[in-house]
Formats: C-alpha cells, sequence, structure tokens
C-alpha cells in the first residue's frame, strides 16, 4: 500500500478494523487471531460473518450432533434395504439383471491411495441381507431390525441414501470430514468450519467437542477434526468422559490445592492488569487475560457437564447406561445432548474405534460384527433423539449419523462385505431438516447411488446452511477451495 | 439485473454506513484478483479486458463501458457478477465461485464513490516485469541521513521511508527489554541473572555488538534458528501406522543436526541449498553431508510415488524460490507465468532419485541406525506430463526433459556426475567389512564354547556348528576378499600383492567355493537337527495318537525336504563357477547430474529470487512481520512491497558476503530499528499516537512488533529458567510423549504427523505436512498447559528453590524471581500485589487441613515444599510463568 494513497484519502485507514479482521482470516499473522471461544462480543470475526449471513439465511439450527460410525456401516443393513440381494444371492453380479454396475462410470470415481490387495475390491457374489427390514413410524421408513429404537423416530429422520466418496479405503473417513480425498493433504474439517463462522453461546466451554477415540492415524488421524490453516483455536477439542480429566491439563497434579491455585489465578489477574495499564493497545494482553478466565471457567464448567449423575435414573436408563454395551455410547449421547444444551456448537461423536480401520469395516462376520455395533448405539441414539425433542431442543440441533462409505453388494471372504464408495446412507434429523422421509437412492443391488447423488461435502453445505452460514463466505485468503469443497445445499429435505 | 438484487443494492447503498470505508487496496484488488485475475490479468485478457488495476478497470486509457457512475447499479460490470444467467455471469461456471451480495455490494459501492485507486498504482507490461523477477540490486542509499541512523544500512533505508511518509522514529526499547528480546531471538533462552548484570553495568553500544557475536556464536542459535529453518524446509521425524514406515525416513534426525551444525559454523546458505538438494552427486562419499539430503528424503511417501515427487516440487519451489509451482500441475499457472510443461519439467529433475540407508558403524540393523539418504537410482525414468493433473492419464507421446521456467532466466546446464566405487557400493566403507568379519568371529567363538561346554562329547550336532561357523566365517572372509580385489582391481591392496585380472578371478572362486562349503555344513546341520526332532516326536509322552501322528509325519516330511536340501548341496561342491552371493547392494555408478544443476540454477547470483526469499524469512522471525507477506509466494499474486528497497539491500548483501547468514543476522540486531521499542512510554506517547494515525498496522517497522514465543521456547525456557535444561545437542529423536519429562530442547523430540508433543501442538507448533510461517494464537488451552501442566509446576518448584537460596526475604525473592523469568524488575505495584500475594498465600497453605485437593490425577516429579512460605514462593514462580510477558517478546 502507497502512504501517499493514505494521505490522499485520510478514511483508508479507518477501515482498520474490517482489514484485521481479514488478516485474522490468515493473513496477519501478527495480528492476534482470537478464539472464537474468547469473543462473546460482536468484535468476533467469526461473528461478524454469521451477522452478515443472517440477513439472507435465516438459522434453523444452533447446534449439530455428528455421530460417525468408523470402518464404514453397510448401508443395506441399515437404512437402504435392498430385497433383491435375497434373490440374487450367491449369483455374479453379471449373472443378474444388473450386470451394467460393472460398467458404469461412476467407477471412476474411485481414487486409490495406496494398492491393498486385501480390501478395497468389487466383490461380485451377491451376499444376501444379513438383516430383516420393517416400516417405521407414520412415514412408514424402512430401517433394519438392527436399530429399533432409532427406528422409532422415524418420522423425524430424513435418510440420505445416494451418497458417494472416492476413496475405497478407509482415507475416506479423512474425506468424509474435509471433503478431500487423503492425498490431497489435510483441510479444514466441517466442524472447524461451523466454529469458525459461529460466534459462541456459552463462554465456559470449548465450541467444537469430540468424543470418542477419533479416527486412527492410519485414516486421518486428528485430522478428522481439526481446523488446519483456520488455526488450533477452531480444532476440535477431545474430552474423555470417562476419565478424572476430560480435557488434557483440565485440573491442576494431584498435590494441588484448589484455594492454592484461586490464589495464583487471582495474583495473575492483578498482574496482567497493572499490565494492561502499561500496554492499554496490546490487543493480545487482553486476549490472554480472556484466556485464563475462560481457562479457569473452563476447569470447573467442562467437570459439571459431563456430571451425568445429576441426570435421573430413567433418563440415565433410556441412554442405556446401566446395560454393559450401551454404557459407553449412552453416557457420550448424554454428555452430547449436555453439551448442546449449553450451547456447544459443534459436537462430533466417534464410534467403533479399533486403533485401526475401524470396528464397522466388517470384512468378515458382518452379521455378528454388526449386530454388536448397532446394539451399542442403537439405544443410545434412539435415546438422544427423543431426549432432544421432548424438551424442545430437536428442532434447533441437527443430528447427523455418518459413516466413511457403505459395503459391497458381494460377498467378501464368505460373511462379509468388502467397502463400498458407490453408493451409501446418511441421515439427519432435526435442526430444520425434513422428518420421515428418505431421499435419493441407489440402484437395486445398493451398488451406486442413481438418484440424487450427493458427494460428502453436499452434507457439510446443509448442515453449514441450516446453522444459518453461506458456505462460500466460509474462505481465508490465500487458501483456494475449489467448488465441490462447498458442496450443495440438499434443499429437497429441508423443512 | 433481476430485481431482488436491485432491491438489495438499493438497501445497501442507501442505508450502510458501515461501508463507507471501502477501500481498493484491500477491498476492491484482493476481489478482481481472485475472481477476474486468472482471464483477465497480464497473463491473458479474454475479451481484451485486463482488470488487475484500477485504471483498467475504469478504462481510463480505452474505454470498456464497464462502469456506470450515475447508476453503480446498472454498472455492467454489476450486471455480470450479480446475473443468474450461468452463460453470462462472472466467473464462469468451473472458473470460480459467483460473487457474494456483500462483495457485489462493495463494488457497488466502490463505483460509487468514483472507483478510486492509487495514482501510482504499478501495471505491468508482461509478466516478466514483475518485481520479484527482476534481479535485485543494491539500492542507492540517501547520504542525507541524521545520526544515529545512517551508520547502518538498515536505518537508512527505513530512516528515509518514515521521513517519507511523515512518520517519526520511536525510542529505543528499555534496556532489559531489548536485552530479553536480543537473547531470545538468537538462541531462543532468555538471559540469565549474569547477563543481565553485566548489561546494566555496560549498556554501551558496543558491549551490545560483542553480546550479538557472543550469542551467534552460542550453539543455541544454531538450535532456534535451525528450528526455523525446519519449519521452512518441512522437517518430519518418520511417520507410520504402528510401526510401519508411511513418510519421512528413520533417522532423519541427521538432517536437522546437520541443519543445527551449517547454521553454526554459518555455512553459506547457497551451500546449505546445494547439499541438501544434490549432497550425493557433490560429494558422494562424505556421510557429513549426505545428511543434508534429508530435505528431499522428508519427502518419501511409501504407497504413492506422486505424491512423493509432487511434495518435492511443491517445497523445494515454495521454500528456495517462493514460486507456487504447484499450481501448475493440473493446468497453466492461473497467475504465474509457469506452465503446466514446465511443472512437469521441474518434476523431471527429482524423476531418477530415490531414497536408500547408509549403514552406520556399530548397528548393521538400519532399522536400528542408519543415515537415510537421496540418491539417483534410476537415469532412465521417464517423466510424463499428467493431462489434467490425472495421474491415470500420462501423455507418454511427449516425454519431458529436465528443465526450470523461462521466467527466470539462469541457464540450466546439466552434467551427469560419475561416482566412485564407494559412492555406489556402500558395502565398501571400512567398517562393515570389519564388522561382518567381527560378527563371524562371535558366532564361531560361540559355537566353540557350546563345544567346550557340552557334556556330550559326541553331540555331532554341536561339533557340526562349530564347522559351520567356521565355513561361515571363511565364506565371509573369502567373499569380501573377492569383492574388494575386484574394485582395487589393479591398484596395489593392503599386502602389497598386486590384483591382477586372474587374482580376481581366483578369489572370486574362491568365495564361490567357501559359499559352497557352507552351504553345504549348514545343510548337514539342518539335517542332523531334523533328524533329532523326528527322533523327538516319535519319543513324545502326546496320547493323543492322531496328534501324535501328525507330529511325526510333519517332521519327516521336514527331513525329506532338508536331505534334498543336502543332496542338492553336496553335488554343488564340485562345481566350479565364480558366482558367490555379494556381500552387499551396489547402486549405479553415474548419477544424473540433475539436481547439482537445480542447485547451481537456485543459487545463481542472477536468480532474482532466492536471496530475497530468504532474507525475507530471516526477516519474518526478527521483526514477526515479513517484508513480503506471501513469504511463499514471490509471484504475480505479490505486489510490490512497501519495502522493496531494503528486501533488494539484503538479498544483495546476502549474495556479496558469501551467503553468510550470520551476516544479515548480525547487521539485523545491530540495527536500531531491531532495537526500537514495541510500546509507549510517557515520554514517546505522542509519537507513538501520532505514528498510530498514520501506520496503525505498522507497516513501516516504525516500532518492534510484540510477538509471542514460539511453542518449543516457552517449554525450553520453563526447563532453561529453572537451570534444569540438559543442553547436550543432537541425536535420536526423542519419543514425543517424554516431553514433560525429559529436559532437553524441544527440537529433539520426534516431530510427525500425529506425532507432536500436545503442549506444543496447543502453542501452534509447526504442522510438520507445511508451515512457511508460524500462526500466533491466544486460546484457553495455553492457559491450562501452563497452569496444569506437571512440567510447569515441577519447574516453578525447582526455580523456586534456587532462587530462595539467593534471596533470604520476600522483597529479594520478587526481585530474583521478576529477573529470572521475565527479565526484568518489577514495577511497585507489581512489587506490592506479589509480597502481599506470599504473605496470603503462606497463612492459606500452614493450615491445610482446611483446603481441598484437586481432583487431578496428573502426577508431578518435584513434590511442593513442605514450608508454607516457599510453597507461596512455589506459587509466585508458577504465577509469573503464566504472566503474559513470559510468552511474550515486546
Amino acid at each position: 500500500m502507497s502512504m501517499q494513497f493514505g494521505n490522499n484519502r485520510p478514511h483508508s485507514f479507518s477501515g482498520r478494523h474490517r482489514r484485521g479482521f481479514l488478516q485474522d482470516l490468515g493473513l496477519g499473522f501478527g495480528s492476534v487471531a482470537l478464539s472464537s471461544l474468547l469473543q462473546g462480543d460482536s468484535t468476533a470475526h467469526g461473528n461478524e460473518i454469521a451477522e452478515s449471513e443472517l440477513k439472507k439465511i435465516a438459522p434453523k439450527a444452533k447446534s449439530v450432533i455428528w455421530l460417525f460410525m468408523i470402518g464404514g456401516a453397510s448401508h443395506m443393513e441399515t437404512f437402504d434395504p435392498k430385497p433383491q440381494l435375497n434373490k440374487l444371492a450367491g449369483k455374479t453380479i453379471k449373472e443378474t439383471p444388473y450386470a451394467k454396475v460393472l460398467e458404469s462410470p461412476y467407477l471412476a470415481n474411485e481414487r486409490v491411495v495406496a494398492f491393498d490387495p486385501n480390501n478395497g475390491f468389487i466383490r461380485n457374489e451377491i451376499y444376501p441381507l444379513q438383516v430383516g427390514f420393517a416400516p417405521r413410524g407414520e412415514s412408514g421408513i424402512e430401517i433394519s431390525d438392527w436399530f429399533p429404537h432409532v427406528g422409532e423416530c422415524a418420522d423425524d429422520l430424513c435418510v440420505l441414501r445416494s451418497m458417494w466418496t472416492e476413496d475405497s479405503n478407509h482415507g475416506a473417513q479423512l474425506q468424509f470430514h474435509t471433503g478431500r480425498h487423503r492425498v490431497d493433504g489435510f483441510f479444514p474439517t466441517v466442524g472447524s468450519w461451523a466454529t469458525y463462522g459461529l460466534g459462541s453461546l456459552n463462554d465456559n466451554l470449548p465450541q467444537f467437542v469430540v468424543m470418542g477415540t477419533p479416527v486412527a492415524d492410519c485414516c486421518g488421524g486428528r485430522e478428522c477434526h481439526r481446523a488446519n490453516y483456520l488455526g488450533p483455536q477452531y480444532d476440535g477439542i477431545p474430552l474423555d468422559i470417562d476419565s478424572d480429566i476430560p480435557l488434557p491439563y483440565a485440573a491442576p497434579p494431584g498435590g494441588v490445592y484448589q484455594e492454592e491455585q484461586a490464589g495464583e489465578f487471582e495474583l495473575l489477574r492483578q498482574l496482567n492488569q497493572i499490565s494492561s495499564e502499561q500496554f492499554p493497545t496490546d490487543e493480545a494482553l487482553r486476549a490472554r487475560v480472556r484466556s485464563y478466565e475462560l481457562a479457569f471457567r473452563m476447569q470447573t464448567a467442562v467437570p459439571d457437564v459431563v456430571r451425568l449423575q445429576d441426570e435421573t435414573a430413567q433418563t440415565q436408563r433410556d441412554y442405556g447406561l446401566d446395560q454393559p454395551e450401551t454404557k459407553v455410547f449412552g453416557r457420550q449421547m448424554l454428555t452430547a445432548r449436555r453439551l448442546v444444551e449449553q450451547g456447544v456448537r459443534f459436537v462430533q461423536v466417534y464410534h467403533g474405534s479399533n486403533g485401526g480401520a475401524g470396528q464397522w469395516d466388517n470384512h468378515k462376520g458382518l452379521k455378528a460384527g454388526h449386530t454388536k455395533l448397532c446394539k451399542q448405539t442403537d439405544q443410545p441414539i434412539g435415546a438422544l433423539l427423543k431426549d432432544l425433542k421432548q424438551r424442545g431442543l430437536l428442532d434447533e440441533t441437527l443430528v447427523v449419523w455418518a459413516t466413511e462409505f457403505g459395503r459391497t453388494p458381494g460377498a467378501q471372504s464368505s460373511n462379509g462385505r468388502d467397502h463400498h464408495p458407490y453408493g451409501f446412507s446418511v441421515w439427519m434429523a432435526g435442526g430444520g431438516v425434513k422428518g420421515g422421509m428418505t431421499h435419493g437412492a441407489t440402484d437395486e443391488i445398493g451398488f451406486h447411488a442413481v438418484e440424487d447423488r450427493h458427494y460428502v461435502t453436499d452434507i457439510h453445505a446443509t448442515l453449514l446452511h441450516q446453522l444459518g452460514l453461506n458456505r462460500h463466505e466460509l474462505v481465508v485468503p490465500g487458501r483456494q477451495r475449489l467448488e465441490r469443497d462447498f458442496g450443495h445445499v440438499i434443499h429437497d429435505v429441508l423443512a | 439485473m433481476s430485481r431482488t438484487i436491485l432491491a438489495v443494492l438499493a438497501i445497501v447503498l442507501v442505508g450502510s454506513n458501515l461501508r463507507a470505508d471501502v477501500d481498493y487496496e484491500s477491498d476492491i484488488k484482493p476481489l478482481f484478483q481472485e475472481k477476474c485475475g486468472a482471464c483477465h490479468g497480464v497473463l491473458k485478457q479474454e475479451g481484451g479486458l485486463r482488470l488487475d488495476a484500477g485504471s483498467l478497470i475504469r478504462g481510463d486509457e480505452s474505454p470498456n463501458g464497464l462502469l456506470d457512475f450515475d447508476q453503480p447499479a446498472d454498472s455492467e460490470l454489476i450486471r455480470r457478477v450479480a446475473t443468474s444467467d450461468p452463460d453470462e455471469r462472472m466467473p464462469p461456471e468451473g472458473e470460480g465461485t459467483p460473487l457474494s451480495a456483500q462483495q457485489i455490494e462493495m463494488l457497488a459501492q466502490w463505483i460509487q464513490l468514483g472507483a478510486p485507486s492509487p495514482p501510482d498504482e504499478e501495471i505491468i507490461e508482461s509478466p516478466s516485469e514483475h518485481w520479484a523477477y527482476q534481479n535485485p540490486t543494491r539500492p542507492e542509499l540517501a547520504t542525507d541521513i541524521p545520526e544515529p541512523w545512517s551508520s547502518n544500512p538498515i536505518d537508512v533505508l527505513m530512516f528515509d521511508q518514515w521521513r517519507q511518509s511523515q512518520l517519526a522514529p520511536v525510542p529505543p526499547a528499555d534496556p532489559s527489554m531489548a536485552l530479553r528480546r536480543l537473547h531470545l531471538d538468537v538462541t531462543g533462552l532468555s538471559p540469565s541473572r549474569e547477563d543481565q548484570a553485566e548489561f546494566a553495568s555496560d549498556p554501551s553500544t558496543d558491549a551490545w555488538r560483542q553480546r550479538i557475536d557472543r550469542l551467534l556464536d552460542d550453539p543455541a542459535y544454531g538450535e532456534k534458528w535451525g528450528r526455523h529453518w525446519m519449519d521452512v524446509w518441512r522437517y518430519s521425524d518418520w511417520d507410520g501406522y504402528k510401526n510401519q514406515l508411511r513418510g519421512s525416513q528413520r533417522h532423519i534426525w541427521h538432517w536437522r543436526d546437520w541443519i543445527i551444525e551449517s547454521l553454526n559454523v554459518d555455512k553459506g546458505y547457497d551451500r546449505m541449498i546445494h547439499e541438501m538438494v544434490a549432497g550425493d552427486e557433490i560429494a558422494p562419499e562424505d556421510l557429513d553431508t549426505l545428511r543434508a539430503t534429508g530435505f528431499l528424503v522428508r519427502n518419501f511417501h511409501t504407497s504413492n510415488r506422486d505424491i512423493w515427487l509432487d511434495a518435492t516440487v511443491e517445497h523445494t519451489a515454495k521454500a528456495f524460490l517462493g514460486m507456487t509451482i504447484a499450481c501448475a500441475r493440473c493446468h497453466d499457472h492461473k497467475y504465474d507465468p509457469i506452465s503446466q510443461q514446465e511443472y512437469y519439467a521441474f518434476r523431471a529433475i527429482f524423476q531418477p532419485h530415490r531414497v536408500r540407508t547408509e549403514r552406520l558403524p556399530g548397528e548393521p540393523d538400519t532399522s536400528k541406525l542408519g543415515l537415510p539418504r537421496a540418491y539417483d537410482a534410476d537415469l532412465k525414468a521417464p517423466t510424463y506430463l499428467y493431462v489434467q493433473g490425472n495421474e491415470k492419464n500420462p501423455d507418454k507421446d511427449h516425454p519431458i526433459a529436465p528443465a526450470l521456467p523461462e521466467i527466470v532466466e539462469v541457464p540450466f546446464e546439466i552434467q551427469p556426475v560419475e561416482l566412485s566405487d564407494l559412492a555406489s557400493n556402500p558395502f565398501l566403507r571400512e567398517h562393515i567389512e570389519t564388522e561382518e568379519i567381527a560378527a563371524a568371529e562371535k558366532k564361531l567363538r560361540s559355537a566353540q564354547k557350546s563345544l567346550r561346554e557340552t557334556t556330550d562329547k559326541n553331540d555331532a550336532i554341536v561339533r557340526q556348528q562349530v564347522t559351520v561357523a567356521k565355513a561361515n566365517l571363511q565364506s565371509i572372509q573369502h567373499r569380501w576378499a573377492a569383492t574388494k580385489a575386484k574394485f582395487v582391481d589393479a591398484k596395489t591392496d593392503k599386502a602389497g600383492a598386486t590384483n591382477t585380472q586372474a587374482n580376481v578371478a581366483d578369489l572370486a572362486i574362491q568365495a564361490a567355493n567357501s559359499e559352497r562349503t557352507l552351504r553345504f555344513q549348514q545343510a548337514l546341520l539342518d539335517v542332523l537337527k531334523q533328524r533329532n526332532a523326528v527322533t523327538t516326536a516319535k519319543e513324545s509322552k502326546e496320547t493323543d495318537e492322531a496328534k501324535k501322528k501328525a507330529a511325526i509325519d510333519a517332521a519327516s516330511k521336514k527331513l525329506a525336504e532338508v536331505e534334498k536340501k543336502l543332496v542338492d548341496a553336496s553335488v554343488e561342491l564340485v562345481a566350479n563357477d565364480a558366482k558367490f552371493t555379494p556381500v552387499g547392494k551396489s547402486y549405479p555408478s553415474t548419477s544424473s547430474g540433475r539436481r547439482t544443476a537445480l542447485a547451481h540454477w537456485i543459487t545463481a547470483p542472477e536468480n532474482p529470487l532466492t536471496a530475497r526469499v530468504a532474507v525475507n524469512h530471516i526477516w519474518t522471525r526478527y521483526f514477526g512481520q515479513p517484508l513480503v507477506p506471501s513469504v511463499d509466494d514471490f509471484g504475480l499474486r505479490a505486489s510490490q512491497p512497501v519495502h522493496h528497497k531494503l528486501l533488494d539491500w539484503l538479498a544483495v548483501e546476502l549474495i556479496e558476503k558469501d551467503w553468510s547468514m550470520k551476516h544479515i543476522h548480525r547487521l539485523i540486531l545491530q540495527s536500531r530499528t531491531y532495537r526500537l521499542a514495541s510500546s509507549a512510554t510517557v515520554e514517546s506517547e505522542g509519537t507513538f499516537a501520532k505514528n498510530v494515525e498514520m501506520d496503525p498496522d505498522n507497516l513501516f517497522f516504525w516500532r518492534a512488533n510484540v510477538r509471542r514465543l514460539e511453542a518449543e521456547l516457552v517449554r525450553d525456557n520453563l526447563l532453561a529458567v529453572a537451570g534444569t535444561l540438559d543442553k547436550s545437542m543432537g541425536g535420536p529423536d526423542i519419543d514425543f510423549k517424554q516431553g514433560e519429562t525429559t529436559p532437553r530442547r524441544s527440537v529433539y523430540f520426534r516431530h510427525a504427523y500425529e506425532k507432536q508433543m500436545p503442549m506444543l501442538v496447543v502453542f501452534d507448533a509447526a504442522n510438520p505436512t507445511d508451515c512457511y510461517r508460524r500462526s500466533e494464537s491466544i486460546v484457553p488451552q495455553q492457559a491450562l498447559a501452563l497452569a496444569n501442566s506437571p512440567l510447569a509446576i515441577d519447574q516453578s518448584r525447582t526455580t523456586a528453590a534456587s532462587l530462595s537460596a539467593e534471596a533470604s526475604d520476600d522483597p529479594a525473592f520478587v526481585t530474583e524471581a521478576y529477573a529470572a523469568i521475565l527479565g526484568r524488575e518489577p514495577s511497585d505495584s507489581e512489587r506490592s500485589a506479589c509480597e502481599s500475594f506470599l504473605t496470603h498465600q503462606a497463612t492459606l497453605l500452614a493450615d491445610s487441613e482446611k483446603l481441598s485437593p484437586s481432583p487431578g490425577a496428573a502426577k508431578t516429579t518435584v513434590p511442593p515444599a513442605t514450608d508454607a512460605n516457599l510453597r507461596a514462593r512455589e506459587n509466585l514462580v508458577h504465577v509469573l510463568f503464566n504472566h503474559n510477558d513470559f510468552v511474550t517478546v515486546r
């Protein structure tokens, strides 16, 4: 910038706030990138985006609960029944009337990172459905018998049966969260974009919380809930709700007294106050003071929010806290509700970690595997949906159930299914999404998504739209986003 | 234009006070650049239209009918960006996302203001005129600069600009702040009490200069600045799933040590580039130099060669040249004059190279110890352009030869490099033969010992084991002798005998013979052992007949197999050929020389980018703000920097002073500009206020920027202040999980994808995959880490104990604690708050029965003091470690 220009136009520096804002978005490393956590006031750049967007998109949802099944849940045994498979069982795909699926141009969407000689193939011999289906609710959406509790909420569900992705291996876990194939590298995740775009509703808690064991490093690791170039203030913060210390460093080590620490924080406050008088324009100092205030409050707010014994015995039973199979996920679901109740924006819950590709990855023993995993999650998810609804929270909370890809219509190792990126299902509920509907479809054998096809970022776009964000506004100077990164809002499913 | 958009605009234009400050440079120009630049810029002018300068948008010279100043909303420009007709809308489908309503509104408003732009805005005729592609020349320095600004060229250039911009220089920083800044910036460690006392007693310019020299000579300089360059050069320790290597390489810490050592000896930056890019070609035998090729090795990717090479291309160009060549992988670069062809030509330079690990003395297993290095494995490997970047669609009809982007007019000449025997046959390193023979001798001794100790003197197996061990030793000796003879060829060997061709052939036959003997003796041993196994199976007390039979059958089957091998081996004994197993792997004896040529090209004094990019990186880390903001992109999107002259002056200086980085450091550190205050005092308030009005963002460096310590320094200084920092240098990467308990400097801990110390991550440690510049966030997790980590508490306790030894009473303790931790004296109000805290906290802690313990389960290593007064002091130290000033450089 030329100074003469500045002199000619006396107001050219008065736009500092907004320029500073742009710099905060990624150019101004010298300036302070304040966390949305720290910003209850309207100067938050996150809020700035939100405010401007409110003009155009009225937010329907305040929070998101994002449930991710690690390993690849079979669409055909959960939310996309394909009775043809039972009739055709044992035949090769070529012998069926649907042989043309093997010539589809959609097959070219697959991008392989690393050839795996064992997995990631089209399996040719049709494998019958391992579970029955029944129409649920008034809407009559067909949901598998492994999900009876979720089925009771069918009229609140919007099942999307036409998802597709590219990665035929578990890098698809990363791809589902960033919209980018593993080969392209790491990018901000959907949760970090949401928190980046939104202001905070609660200054005592992180805005993007992660529960469950994260994706393993084979498949994206922490990058599945990190903010990458948006900065660590938009990373998902893992809460270990079954530990005495749900958050790293959330409590002083053993042997420190609470009063002792309170005394320290009080002195720190005084000393920083003295510094603030000496450096009245130091915004970083002010931000640090607030970060300490928040940190101090988080020390109690976080344990409070995970104190599930405060819930009634009935509620605890509803979520399955009294049964060994459902206890772990039930606690996470109940905590998720408590978090959104407190205004946390994005709660991401992983299910099925096994330190590798994930438990849902049933290359063999699919029936036994999925029976167990559905059992672990069904009742807690059902309880969550009902609980949210009963508390009037479902309208403002968008619940998403997702997985990285589906599974092959053909059999692998006699009783399992292989990875299947060409067609699979997810569902949404609440948050201004129509209930009791299905959207899109795979072909008769569940191979390709053929009707209203959606790439994974369409889920991101829809979710951000419901939060009142225009996805195209979510850009950072110097960081190019591709058209496909933004995805398309699935307007058909919006109430 | 649709009614809706008109309506929106009408509301906006009437009601928008907020937008009265629409600014061409910060709002409008970047928008045109992003949305229109690729097709309507200096590279391309679709429809004859160029939109990369205000005067061009307005059509000052040749009217383009884009803007309507009377009816801004009706402007053709607005219509084309706002229309919903996909055939009309700009940018077109697939070329960019449509403008948002706000952006359209901003444009309309800018038009309403008369579409102002700076009159001196640069419009280049062709990409080759871009400032960064011109050779830097040493700018003339003004001669009328007053003292004390006239002696350092940085100050001269700065002062000249301040003068032009009517900015007044602010006073230097308070001496204690300047001292702390200097120490932290150069070595990453805050000044000790002795440093402070010494400086207080002699604050002269000479003393300051001597201190600068001393600090630049401190090996800690290499550790501090090594980490900066490790960011830029993408240092990553090995990355992998469980124990499987996926990215980078094991033992790549050798490269880290090379970086630190090279900086400490002030190796020329040009030489460093040569060694990193082509160390295997310029010093093929020298293991120390080979370490440098870690720069290439780091890009290794186990599953995909394209990812590997793409990363190599992208980051070599970004790190050394500020060139975003990676954008030309799928199509010609949209902003810079780099074609897709040139991308692949650049890639061809690296096409032949691969990675291997040199065996190092003392450890034959290279997974435990070794030196990963680059080498040219396949000189014939072709490079193909991938059509639209799709690796499934290589253009095999047109193989691409190595070349460099033409926009940089520096000759690129490739000379293949002949490698010595030692370089292409790494097994010829003397220690390897010695160790192999020693290992065989050890095996033999062990076998002989077993024979001596066996109670059964007729034990055929034990005796045969000795025979095998002897044969093994002899075979190894003979194979080495034959191998070495081949390489020594006609030269005189150790024994003084002349190697003739015949001798080489005889030795080869001898090696083959002893290897045949070894195979025979080994086969015999296997038979003896298996016979025993059959006997054991037959005599087994297993009651299940079926199981027993199965075991006997299996053992007998195996016996038949080994007996057959014995027969084969005995038949082979009569052979007389010269084929023996090589003692190690041989590699090509020629290297393509492509990377050496690249290194020459990068470091040619006439390359306009290299030195500028380097000094910009150094500058950034001293001033918290670069001279060219896009540190990894000096292409056409990087507009001419405000400090162009300074950048060029420094770049020329770097080149002319033999690329000595310490020379640049010294120049910067000796400048008054570096020593400026970051904030106002009562006396300087007026100057600050006036300057802030002119330049609130400090674009002109008229004051120092307040910076936050880098992650590594936060941790290192906790240890350094407590006196517990282990200053030993170098060596294997330490498990990041030991970060809380092993007191080494942070640079030595494992740093890779999913393998980073959490405490460093919360303080914005480098992303191992890409970090040309650190961010400086302020998040509550940082507060929690400093407040609650056992590390911070342990170091507080240790610090308090050692400071208490020096300070008997509380006031003295407060003084010592401030000096040790914050490098300054407390103000009166701070002193009074701290002293009062010590009293109250001691009272509180004295009655510990009434206190509630933290629920935390983490464990400290250093127990709290039992004495309440001392414990209160520990608390005070802990508070000061959490003080904003501890993590801040002012």
